[in-house]
């Protein structure tokens, strides 16, 4: 019985991740703003017909991308072009992949969805 | 022992909430659910405001409309729905609603053309999509309707579909829609929509009004000019409304003496989803470009010169012949009107506003005045009253209402 008990203990406490979530859904939203010297991201999202405003924090890791047509004659599909923070304007529609850290977002990839 | 063992599994215990409530916080996400990302789209009924916007049937078919499709669509689209239309473009991976499949047969064949183009317009900037946290942007201000209705083409050819996509080619668009036809309609209406069903005939035997015939194209509650079709929000207002009459023997349990009752207790959307099917069942509501509607002015105020003007103008107009000189329905040509299915067919009465099939709103009587009742002998004067005159004949037949009220409600707007 107690053999059983502690193992039951030593399994949960095994799966309960502290700190980093995973199973993470990707956020999309229009940017509202950026902060180069903060280095975080805020944009204005909708779910369950609420619209808020969520700032995701980057790190050195993250990466900023957009999609553009190859240049080089027969090439197709799409080419990822870095961009830096700076680069994002209000407006610009993106997609981020994030995780929990420490109660903040931080993003893993944004990717630009559409630039007006 | 037992102690120790008793403790060991408060342990336990606890250990567990706090493991699962650690695993699975508290959603914090603006948005992303994870049902979202299997696709969330619902084929909801288009708006009024694009519900009447049919794609031209050439359109689907056309090579340079497909090709000047094509351009649009590598250009704007293919950056998330992929350059073959799977969904699976590179800025589309990541996003909580995926974009739509072009490939997946099943879905496309249950987009209706007025719904496409709807979500081409206004991208995922209205709900349901917008709460799904869709990043369709809306490409109305930046395509035309021509350039959308291209990109719709090509974005069809991914379907493998080669016909135009009209409900007639895909029944699957209409499938809600003629559920609740066949629950609620087919009685009267009957299973093609020719207005023969069984019961139809018992409303008022062998005399009109009888059931509408979908098919026929003749519809008599419009806001359009007369000889076309209605809008669908013409046809959400009779359904939504139902059909007044003098009554007969089976209609007196029916509110307010409806030969058809109204549909008001009904979600909108079955609504609209059953009047898509309806639609379905005529081909000129796709053959149809432009659509007029007879603008309804505001109602000026009603002063005893212009009931003065309406008498003489019921005269001239001769309203008289068919209602009589009280309005009652009695005129010298009452007996002798027939619709068009050569059923006798009575004058309204019209000291009973009550009654109007098309509404008894000093609007109501306007529009009727301007479009005429298809199929009947009321014909429109949109080509011989100005709308100021109509608007003193709309009021002058609201005074011979024996409910003195209505008139003086009228009066009051």
């Amino acid at each position: 019985m107690r053999t059983i008990l502690t193992l039951l203990v030593i399994v949960t406490a095994s799966v309960s991740p502290w700190g980093v979530t995973a199973d993470e859904a990707p956020i999309s939203g229009t940017v509202k703003a950026d902060d180069t010297m903060a280095n975080t991201l805020t944009l204005q999202t909708t779910a369950k017909g609420k619209t808020r405003d969520v700032t995701i924090v980057l790190k050195p890791e993250s990466k900023i991308v957009k999609f553009a047509r190859p240049t080089e004659p027969g090439k197709t599909g799409f080419v990822e072009q870095a961009l830096v923070l700076g680069d994002l304007k209000p407006g610009w529609v993106v997609s981020v992949t994030a995780k929990h850290e420490g109660g903040n977002e931080v993003a893993e990839t944004v990717k630009v969805v559409l630039e007006k | 022992m037992r102690i120790r063992s008793w403790s060991l599994t408060v342990v336990a215990m606890a250990a567990l909430v706090i493991g699962l409530w650690g695993s699975n916080p508290a959603p914090t996400r603006a948005n992303g659910e994870k049902d979202d990302e299997k696709g969330g789209h619902a084929h909801v009924p288009a708006p009024l405001e694009y519900a009447d916007v049919h794609a031209p049937l050439s359109v689907w078919t056309d090579a340079t409309m497909i090709a000047r499709g094509k351009e649009i669509y590598t250009t704007r689209c293919a950056v998330c729905h992929g350059d073959q239309g799977d969904g699976k473009g590179p800025a589309g991976l990541a996003l909580p609603l995926k974009p739509s499949d072009f490939r997946d047969k099943d879905g496309v064949a249950e987009m209706r053309d007025n719904y496409w183009f709807w979500r081409v317009s206004e991208g995922g900037q209205v709900e349901p999509f917008k709460g799904k946290g869709s990043a369709m942007p809306p490409w109305k201000g930046q395509l035309s309707v021509e350039e959308r209705w291209a990109v719709m083409a090509y974005q069809h050819t991914f379907s493998g579909h080669q016909g135009p996509h009209v409900p007639w080619e895909h029944r699957e668009m209409i499938t809600v829609g003629r559920d609740i036809y066949v629950m609620a309609c087919v009685p009267c209406h009957g299973v093609a929509g020719k207005g023969d069903g069984s019961v139809g005939p018992t409303l008022a035997p062998r005399r009109a009004p009888q059931p509408r015939d979908f098919t026929s194209g003749e519809f008599k509650f419009r806001s359009t000019p007369s000889g076309q079709l209605p809008t669908t929000a013409d046809l959400l207002r009779t359904v939504t409304e139902g059909v007044r009459s003098a009554g007969g023997p089976m209609t007196i349990g029916l509110r307010g003496h409806r030969i058809m009752p109204g549909f008001r207790h009904m979600p909108l959307g079955q609504r609209l989803e059953v009047i898509e099917y309806v639609k379905s069942l005529n081909r000129r509501f796709w053959d149809r470009q432009e659509i007029k509607t007879v603008a309804v002015p505001a109602p000026p105020a009603m002063t005893p010169e212009r009931l003065a003007r309406g008498k003489q103008l019921y005269a001239d107009a001769e309203c008289l012949a068919c209602h009589g000189g009280r309005g009652r329905g009695d005129g010298l040509s009452a007996p002798t009107l027939k619709d068009n299915r050569d059923l006798p067919i009575a004058a309204t009465d019209l000291a009973r506003p009550e009654r109007f099939k098309n509404g008894a709103r000093p609007e109501d009587i306007y529009r009727t005045l301007m479009t005429g009742l298809a199929g009947t002998p009321m014909p429109s004067y949109a080509d011989s009253l100005e709308p100021d005159h109509a608007w003193d004949l709309a009021f002058y037949v609201l005074s011979l209402s024996r409910d003195r009220r209505r008139t003086a409600e009228a009066g009051a707007r």
